[in-house]
């Protein structure tokens, strides 16, 4: 089981430089530590909600939700912080909080009432981006002070703050996923619902964590995305939860539950990335590259359905 | 052993696969390099790709591109009108070094920062349609059409002389967020509150930039509110939705429809009469005037403190402080929509 | 409904249509509600309503069979795009109506002939594939139509949004039919047997000797073309064609058909759900409006009634099981 997942995140890392080295030729600006950074940047919102998604999808469940919760825990802090003149150092933690509160409405309704995640997180998806468009009233919130803009728009040693936090969580996510009992009840879940609780595993308490874990990311992203264009909107994350879905899904991670991992999100999540700076750079014109992202996803899920199925020969 | 091998072949496959279909579309590469002599990169930038509005701007650039002769001209964008979508085109441009980067911005203060750093990086950035913030992100001079308060104005007189003072009536809108929309909603109850305080919004409806919601959502109005004596569409999206919807209830000609879209997709409505006027300006010129700004802003020929500008065929404009004017917002009726082709 | 007939006892019809009952009630309550606001109840309010649902509804019976089958197709608002500009072409090109009509379907048909494919031949599971082929027709729809809008469009076409067939409008009769075609072959034919069987346990139904990828692929095709025909609908309403239609059209049709009832997991549920479902979605786009709603608050009302559609639904399973 280990092997085939190492084979198969060896197999993204490869793809990976096959493709830098294919954006390289089309231009020289490509492997610019300039370029590089600034991708690693731009995708480092939808790379903490991409965290989370992989353990959701991990238990063969899914969030659609998360953008909506970007959406509703940005327009928190920010009113919090505008109308309520509470400091950011309260307003912050009190967006992450909502968002956490949000995923375990999700968490509720899929293991006290028993909804599909796909069904729950569809309506919700709706509901939440509601409740943030009503309660706002559509305005936007501006002029929040230099220090956290920091968060979303600094440097700490030349890498940018978000890729920090990133990184961070990104390790603190891989551990949690491989090597602590829970994360092995992630999997287990993921892989067999009925047997994983017959075992004695609390797989309630376990999805619901996951899913009030997936709305905390998407609040820790919401206020960096805040912090990165200055702006609070209740349109905010709009889209999120399909790039997210897709850079887990491109690493490796079964739509079916069981296997999967971090690492395998964070390179899928870089290939988009590169891919479409890469383009950007040769004057590719956006559809065009809209177009070879989903053919990305296709044929990179296709090779791996197919290497598996001639592995099983 | 085997299977390893074939997945390699596959992996190069995709690799060319990938590689031919780049090199398909790119066109011969930009050197980077700037002005005098040597042609000069413009990167045009529109809020979204795929709506009439802005394929005429397109179209405006480019004739302007082949005018000059000296212009490598780049226009694209995304294909939703979203500010994060803006910010990575800005940002590979800049690493590109082009000369001068125009930009119609979904948000003023988001894209400020990845202007403000092409700036540092000796990049002329100006923006046209949809300003952003002047002090945050450096730009240098914002090509305007015509004032939020022109257009407001003349969508309310437009509508008192349509419909009557005492009117009641409704906006269509398009993203209860659109900066633009709002600006003008702004403008309009002001101007309203002052010069015909009879006339009422009895609703504002936001369809977003579906064409079918801003059908139905004037439908649901015309019945709600069966008093309404016109309809204001703000949106090249809802214009044509709000005008189909008050033809297909037979209300062409009792309730007005004023609004901004492009004359080509109005041209049915105001031939038969359920739309008189559409308000817009030229945005094949305002695409073309853009242009050439980029062209004198990068060779230093326009500076603050102009007050004109010369610009091929458009003449002579209005230079106020950092604002090139377009001009006056454009009427299209029934004797001159078949002028215009876009 | 599942494939075998229940005998007939007390309760039988309840148990049977039970959920889709419950869709009825909801919405009877619903127009009920929004009734007491004038005009609401009028004749000329019904008819947009249901010529507004029209499309969605035809589009819902394909997404009811897709789901039905197991499966799920998150592309069908840009599937529907390219159908609808393909409508529109055909028709400025003056090809006659026929064509115009086929042609949509075709596309439709084809590109679910390449979901299905995708899905059944490769293997790859319909949400990556369909996720994938979002991007792929979105983006194919903007560098087809270079963004440009379709315009001046012939009265020919929208003849078939905006005609009439002994008073009925024709988008609400192409609707019925479609709906009940489905139904139809859902319940009386031995491939919708085999859609159910599939999606309620697919290895089962191989061992049973159904042909699990062929009846998969059909699926998509007929889902496709039906999409087609929706699109053909949707855009003979309006007198432009937008490169953009459609967007956020896929989640539509799926909370139309899961409201309506249709089981998530597969092998459950019909389609006369998923049209009271369509229904009920416009109704309270349509019932908001009128109700003068907040158009601030409007959507999450919207978002906030299905998911008590949702709720409602499963609490009503879990204590029938008990």
């Amino acid at each position: 089981m280990k092997r085939i997942i190492a084979r198969r995140e060896a197999v993204l890392v490869v793809l990976l430089l096959a493709e830098m080295a294919a954006m390289q030729s089309l231009s020289p600006l490509f492997l610019t530590p300039d370029n590089l950074i600034e991708v690693v940047r731009q995708s480092a919102e939808i790379g903490l909600i991409a965290l989370a998604m992989t353990l959701v999808i991990i238990t063969a469940g899914i969030d659609l939700s998360v953008g909506s919760i970007v959406g509703l825990s940005v327009m928190t802090m920010g009113m919090l912080w505008e109308d309520a003149r509470l400091p950011l150092a309260l307003a912050v933690p009190f967006a992450l909080v909502a968002g956490a509160l949000l995923g375990g409405f999700n968490g509720t309704l899929i293991t006290a009432v028993g909804i599909p995640p796909l069904i729950v997180t569809l309506a919700t998806m709706a509901g939440f981006r509601g409740i943030a468009l009503g309660m706002s009233q559509a305005r936007s919130i501006r002029n929040f002070p230099e220090g956290f803009l920091w968060l979303g728009q600094g440097y700490v040693a030349g890498i940018p703050v978000q890729v920090w936090i990133l990184a961070v969580t990104a390790v603190l996510f891989h551990l949690g996923l491989t090597r602590t009992a829970w994360g092995r009840s992630v999997f287990s879940i993921g892989a067999n619902e009925a047997a994983a609780r017959l075992s004695g595993v609390p797989v309630n308490r376990v999805k619901m964590q996951v899913y009030m874990l997936s709305g905390f990311m998407s609040a820790l992203a919401a206020v960096i995305y805040a912090a990165h264009v200055s702006v609070a909107k209740p349109d905010a994350g709009l889209g999120f939860e399909l790039t997210a879905i897709t850079a887990v899904v491109l690493g490796g991670t079964a739509v079916s539950g069981g296997e999967g991992g971090v690492l395998g999100t964070l390179i899928a999540l870089l290939m988009v990335g590169f891919l479409r700076s890469g383009l950007t750079l040769a004057r590719v014109p956006s559809e065009a590259q809209d177009m070879m992202v989903g053919l990305l996803l296709i044929i990179v899920v296709a090779i791996d359905r197919w290497s598996r199925r001639a592995g099983r020969e | 052993m085997r299977k390893a091998f074939q997945i390699l072949l596959i992996l190069a496959g995709a690799v060319l696969l990938l590689v031919a279909c780049g090199k398909k579309q790119t066109p011969p590469a930009s050197t980077g390099t700037t002005s005098t002599g040597a042609k000069l990169v413009v990167a045009v930038m529109p809020k979204l790709k795929g709506i009439d509005y802005f394929n005429a701007v397109e179209r405006g650039a480019k004739e302007a591109a082949q005018e000059l002769g000296n212009i490598d001209l780049t226009y694209d964008g995304p294909t939703e009108g979203k500010v994060d979508q803006q910010i990575p085109f800005i940002e590979s441009w800049t690493l590109q070094k082009v000369d001068v980067i125009a930009v119609a911005c979904n948000d003023p203060d988001a894209i400020s920062p990845a202007l403000k750093r092409a700036r540092e990086k000796g990049v002329h950035v100006i923006t046209y349609d949809a300003d952003a913030n002047p002090e945050k992100s450096g730009r240098e001079f914002f090509v305007n059409q015509a004032t939020f308060e022109d257009i407001g104005r003349a969508l309310v007189d437009e509508m008192a002389a349509q419909a009557g003072e005492d009117a009641k009536v409704a906006i269509v809108s398009s993203s209860p967020t659109a900066p633009n929309q709002n600006a003008w909603i702004a403008v309009m109850k002001r101007y309203m509150a002052e010069k015909y305080p009879k006339m009422q919004i009895v609703t504002i409806q936001y369809p977003e930039e579906d064409q079918g919601r801003a059908f139905s959502m004037t439908q649901d109005i015309l019945k709600t509110y069966p008093d309404v004596k016109g309809v204001f569409g703000i949106s090249s999206v809802a214009f044509p939705g709000a005008a189909d919807a008050v033809r297909q209830a037979g209300k062409s000609g009792k309730v007005a429809v004023v609004g901004l879209s492009t004359p080509k997709s109005m041209k049915g409505f105001v031939k038969d009469g359920t739309v008189k006027t559409v308000i817009l300006w030229n945005p094949v010129d305002l695409g073309y005037l853009t242009v050439y700004v980029a062209k004198a802003v990068a060779e230093g020929t326009l500076k603050p403190g102009a007050t004109e500008f010369e610009a091929g065929r458009l003449g002579k404009v209005k230079v106020e402080g950092d604002q090139v004017l377009l001009g006056p917002p454009m009427k299209f009726t029934a004797e001159n929509i078949d002028q215009y082709d876009f | 409904m599942t494939s075998e007939r229940i005998p007939p006892t007390r309760f039988a019809l309840w148990r049977q249509y039970g959920r889709e009952m419950s869709v009825g009630v909801f919405l009877v309550l619903l127009v009920g509600y929004f009734g007491t606001t004038p005009g609401f109840l009028r004749a000329d309010n019904l008819r947009d309503i249901l010529i507004n649902a029209a499309p969605l509804v035809i589009a819902a019976c394909g997404m009811t069979m897709v789901i039905i089958a197991g499966m799920i197709d998150i592309s069908a608002g840009s599937a529907l795009a390219v159908c609808a500009v393909v409508a529109g072409v055909t028709s400025k090109s003056g090809a006659s109506l026929p064509t115009v009509i086929l042609l949509p379907m075709l596309t439709g048909a084809v590109i679910g002939a390449v979901n299905g494919w995708l899905v059944a031949g490769v293997r790859i599971p319909a949400i990556i594939v369909t996720l994938g082929m979002m991007s792929v027709l979105r983006g194919g729809v903007i560098w087809w139509t270079r963004g440009e809008w379709i315009g001046n469009l012939p009265p020919s076409f929208s003849a078939i949004g905006r005609g009439e067939v002994a008073g009925i409008p024709t988008p609400v009769l192409v609707a019925i039919g479609i709906v009940v075609a489905t139904a139809l072959l859902l319940a009386r034919t031995p491939l919708g047997r085999h859609i159910y069987a599939v999606g309620g346990n697919p290895l089962a139904a191989a061992r049973m000797g159904i042909p699990v990828r062929r009846v998969l692929w059909l699926v998509f095709v007929m889902h496709g073309a039906l999409l087609g025909l929706s699109a053909l609908v949707y855009a003979s309403r309006f007198s432009v064609i937008q490169s953009n239609a459609g967007a956020g059209f896929e989640l539509l049709a799926i909370s139309a058909v899961v409201v309506g009832g249709v089981n998530i997991f597969g092998g459950q549920g019909t389609v006369w759900g998923s049209a009271i479902g369509g229904l009920l979605l416009q109704v309270i786009s349509t019932g908001l409006i009128f109700r003068r709603v907040s158009e601030y608050w409007a959507p999450s009302v919207q978002g906030a009634l299905v998911l008590l559609a949702v709720v409602a639904d499963a609490l009503r399973t879990r204590r029938a099981r008990r």
